[in-house]
């Protein structure tokens, strides 16, 4: 199936492939933590200099390309490849065939296939890849390859997936996971006011600017060195070995520019497919995906429908919750089990419920595969027992605010799941903060610039019909990974005099994906070691495991990993000094030098020499552990709260909506570096204010229409409204510094507290996230069952792929 | 996120066939059996991985051994793995 040179050109002539040298580790030098600290990565990337994975390149290097199934469910009958092969400029045609290792990958269950053998599952799937001289060719060849599919009926969504005589898409049946928790005695409980809903959240993609890419080099050895940009690279490089049939050594992975993540490159996408073109050619490969390729080449937020009922007393203590979630987890694994976890574990909110049953079902279908996505699991939930709770206080006749903070979870209680609230827990705290913050002034309509009237300049009134809304929520989210997973990070940290002056270098394989890690390790170490310069090594599999970049976790984890490598030097300092300049004062570092009791006693350069001193840690959180059967246990490490406060303007005649500000209020434990801490809350609002007005894959019979960002609306700019933050710093006493992670609580309750504001506005139920236009104006309850036929923007050249013909 | 806890055994089987092109009823036979377990997905053509408890794997995989070989293939490959003895995410 493959042809290792073009046609013509004898296999001897062909250059030796070059290697690739380590990326630069650029000198910083940064603030210490706590202070404001500029992110050495930020200018390259406004001048549009940052090397991204999809900028790679190497001389000699081929262009990889994927063919996938157009059809959400078949069996593949038949592939013929020849006449791609025979195509010049084709150096390689590779098939599930040419899987030298393990046929199938993935995080948690190793059930989606490298490339497909006699069935796909869902639109998108990889069936082939190929290698040649130029982009072009490469998507020539794939044109080549005949393909003769069975279509089969899809399984489009998890009710189906649900029943009885639906097909089975996996050897086991169609239910992936199920979570039960019971709490106290929900079978019995009764209550003097109840309320139920039904609410459903649409499918969001983390929509990341940088489109899956990577470089794959082989070593000349049967080795090969991928270069890439993803979550976590040691469970890539795991993954990537096995398939490869190759010991994990063997396969060294260097990350390259990251263009954003949210959970979407925690699975592999083309690690295997380019490093086994690169090995079967012995050349360099690269492989990037285009705009529309990178929406099936990566998991979405799981799409949930979600029952939920709550039983209070008449003053408003809540007595019980139920709940019934079902998940579309797509066509494989991915990270699906924790999702389904968290969000049981999440259903009933920050606060005190006496008696809880929930079940959360993960159901395999033929629709995309879905996995990580920002605050997953807890999203979903969140949207479902906020909604419930400004239910609550409608039917109690009580204030939303009031509600919650009756109802308040604080540290020493205990969660439905069994755990014990830790300390801190500032619910109430977060949310009188939110409250007190000064409402926006109300803009006048008349006169009003119409670029700030709902919908902006395309809104076609003068505003008649606005009205504005204010909503609130409080969510939370467990930080790092839970339910028994041995979560560690690895720091390798060095310290030498270079250029005449010390400077410090720290080497991990944590993934900086955008929010700001390279500059806070530079922070920890500065801090730690009082050393104003600092390098942060380029994040490889030479050093051991980071974990993912994902759970809001690395500033946790691999912070306590340099934190701990760099006091481990600084004993080893200290010893020097008492050794060589005895004394047994307080020794600190400062200003390059050592310190007793303030007065410097000797400088670094000094006191070094020539020696470097290394030191490795591994830091690993306090043990978690799996629920029992009952749903109880122990399960998370940490807990971050946020609150939110949305005011909106809707106009209630054409459903247009224009955000005017979101409040928020947060408990970070500590503040590390003010700026990436804005960042983060922006940057978690916008997400969550994209998923509560526009942000939705449309999938209509196992199909995706609108696989560009032209058809897939994102918030930009101008959808952002003004954000103002109230931030509380209550220290987590087993966390370095105190931190928690701050980057997935502003996208949770940011969502039900912009739909709690829109239904202020309009008095609609609003019970589906997206919320659409129809439904604020009470024409429908849910998006058309037939989507709007998207533009054809993207599509015009080579048709849409659910509209291409069969190869 | 691996956060999920990991299965405690790992089996993988590879059904070894006659040899002849078209005649998959001792893998149809292994992948029915392996289904039937609950701990089941396919890792290829002739592949399957059980998941699971070490006594509910190791008592699935006899299972489906049994009705490879009943179906007459000719051997079935097995791998098993502990999740402790896994050489997974450490350093190169």
């Amino acid at each position: 199936m493959t042809s290792g040179v073009p046609i013509g050109v004898p296999a001897g002539a062909m250059p030796p492939a070059p290697t690739r040298e380590r990326p630069r580790s650029p000198v910083q030098r940064p603030g210490r933590v706590g202070e404001e600290s500029a992110r050495i990565d930020g200018v390259p990337k406004v001048r549009g200099e940052f090397e991204y994975s999809s900028d790679l390149w190497m001389d000699g290097m081929l262009h990889g390309a994927t063919l996938r199934s157009p059809h959400p469910h078949a069996n593949i009958r038949r592939m013929d490849t020849s006449e791609a092969e025979e195509m010049a400029g084709v150096h390689a045609v590779l098939t599930h065939e040419d899987v030298p290792g393990r046929k199938v990958y993935g995080m948690e269950i190793p059930d989606q296939p490298v490339l497909a053998w006699e069935r796909v599952r869902y639109q998108g799937e990889p069936v082939a890849v190929v290698a040649a001289d130029h982009p072009e060719t490469a998507r020539r060849a794939l044109e080549k390859i005949r393909v003769e599919y069975e279509v089969l009926d899809p399984v489009t969504s998890a009710e189906e997936a649900m029943r009885e005589d639906a097909p089975k898409l996996h050897l086991s049946g169609n239910v992936l996971r199920r979570v039960k928790v019971l709490h106290g005695q929900p079978a019995g409980a009764t209550a003097e006011v109840v309320v139920a809903g039904e609410y459903e959240v649409g499918m969001q993609d983390q929509a990341f600017l940088g489109p899956e890419s990577g470089l794959a080099v082989p070593d000349g050895r049967g080795g090969v060195d991928l270069h890439i940009s993803t979550q976590w690279l040691h469970i890539d490089r795991d993954q990537v070995a096995e398939s490869l049939g190759l010991a994990p050594d063997e396969v060294r992975l260097t990350l390259s520019g990251v263009g954003g993540a949210f959970g979407g490159r925690e699975d592999l996408s083309m690690q295997i497919h380019s490093c086994m073109l690169a090995l079967e050619t012995g050349r360099p490969v690269r492989m990037v995906y285009n705009r529309e390729e990178s929406f099936y080449g990566h998991v979405h937020r799981h799409p949930c429908k979600m029952r939920f009922e709550h039983g209070a007393t008449r003053d408003g203590k809540l007595v019980y919750v139920r709940a019934g979630l079902v998940f579309d987890g797509g066509a494989y694994a991915s990270s699906s089990n924790a999702v389904c976890l968290n969000a049981a574990t999440f259903a009933c909110g920050p606060y005190d419920v006496p008696h809880a049953q929930i079940e959360s079902h993960m159901l395999y279908t033929n629709n995309p595969p879905c996995g990580a996505m920002r605050g997953f699991g807890a999203v979903q939930a969140c949207f479902a027992h906020e909604s419930q709770m400004d239910r609550l206080a409608g039917a109690l006749g009580m204030d939303p605010i009031d509600l919650r903070l009756k109802n308040a979870i604080e540290p020493g209680m205990r969660f439905p799941f069994g755990q014990e609230v830790p300390h801190p827990a500032p619910v109430r705290e977060i949310l009188k903060k939110v409250k007190d913050v000064p409402m926006p002034e109300e803009q006048e309509l008349a006169g009003r610039d119409p670029r700030e009237l709902p919908g902006g300049v395309s809104n076609v009134t003068r505003g008649e019909g606005v009205k504005r809304g204010v909503g609130y929520a409080v969510g939370f989210k467990n930080i790092g990974f839970s339910a028994g997973f041995d979560d560690y990070s690895t720091a390798r940290v060095t310290l030498a005099v270079e250029g005449g002056e010390p400077l410090v270098r720290v080497h991990t394989a944590a993934a900086e994906v955008g929010q700001g890690l390279v500059t806070l390790q530079a922070q920890i170490a500065r801090t730690e070691l009082g050393v104003e310069r600092v390098a942060v090594e380029p994040a490889d599999t030479r050093v051991g495991s980071a974990g993912s970049t994902s759970a809001s976790r690395q500033s946790y984890v691999t912070g306590a990993a340099v934190e701990g490598a760099c006091a481990a030097i600084r004993e080893h300092l200290f010893e020097r000094v008492r050794e060589e300049l005895g004394g047994n004062g307080d020794l600190s570092l400062d200003g390059d030098e050592v310190l007793s009791e303030g007065r410097v006693i000797v400088s670094l350069v000094d006191l070094l020499g020539d020696e470097e001193i290394e030191e490795t840690l591994e830091y690993h959180h306090k043990e978690t552990h799996p629920l029992d059967e009952n749903g109880q246990g122990d399960a998370h490490l940490q807990f971050a709260f946020a609150a939110h406060r949305a005011v909106v303007e809707v106009d209630t005649e054409l459903g247009l909506v224009r955000v005017v500000e979101i409040a928020t209020a947060q408990d970070v434990g500590k503040i590390m570096n003010p700026q990436a801490l804005e960042g983060q809350i922006e940057g978690g609002i916008a997400q969550g204010l994209g998923l509560a007005l526009m942000e939705e894959i449309q999938v209509k019979s196992g199909k995706v229409q609108n696989a560009s960002f032209t058809d897939y609306l994102l918030p930009t700019i101008l959808d952002m409204p003004s954000v103002r933050m109230e931030i509380l710093e209550l220290a987590d006493p087993e966390a370095p510094y105190g931190l928690k992670g701050v980057g997935e609580p502003p996208t949770i309750s940011s969502t039900p507290a912009i739909v709690a504001a829109l239904r202020d506005a309009t008095g609609q139920p609003l019970t589906r996230i997206p919320v659409r236009p129809e439904q604020m104006v009470g024409i429908s309850s849910k998006p058309p069952e037939e989507p709007p036929h998207p533009g054809s923007a993207g599509y015009a050249e080579i048709g849409r792929l659910d509209e291409r013909p069969e190869h | 996120m691996p956060a999920f806890e990991r299965a405690e055994l790992t089996a993988e089987l590879k059904v070894l066939t006659s040899g002849e092109d078209g005649l998959r009823g001792e893998i149809e036979a292994a992948k029915t059996a392996a289904g039937e377990t609950g701990l089941a997905h396919e890792a290829g053509p002739e592949t399957m991985v059980l998941a699971g408890g070490r006594r509910e794997v190791l008592d699935a995989a006899t299972r489906v051994v049994e009705a490879a070989l009943d179906a007459g293939a000719s051997g079935v490959e097995l791998k098993i793995e502990a999740q402790g003895d896994a050489p997974r995410f450490g350093p190169t």
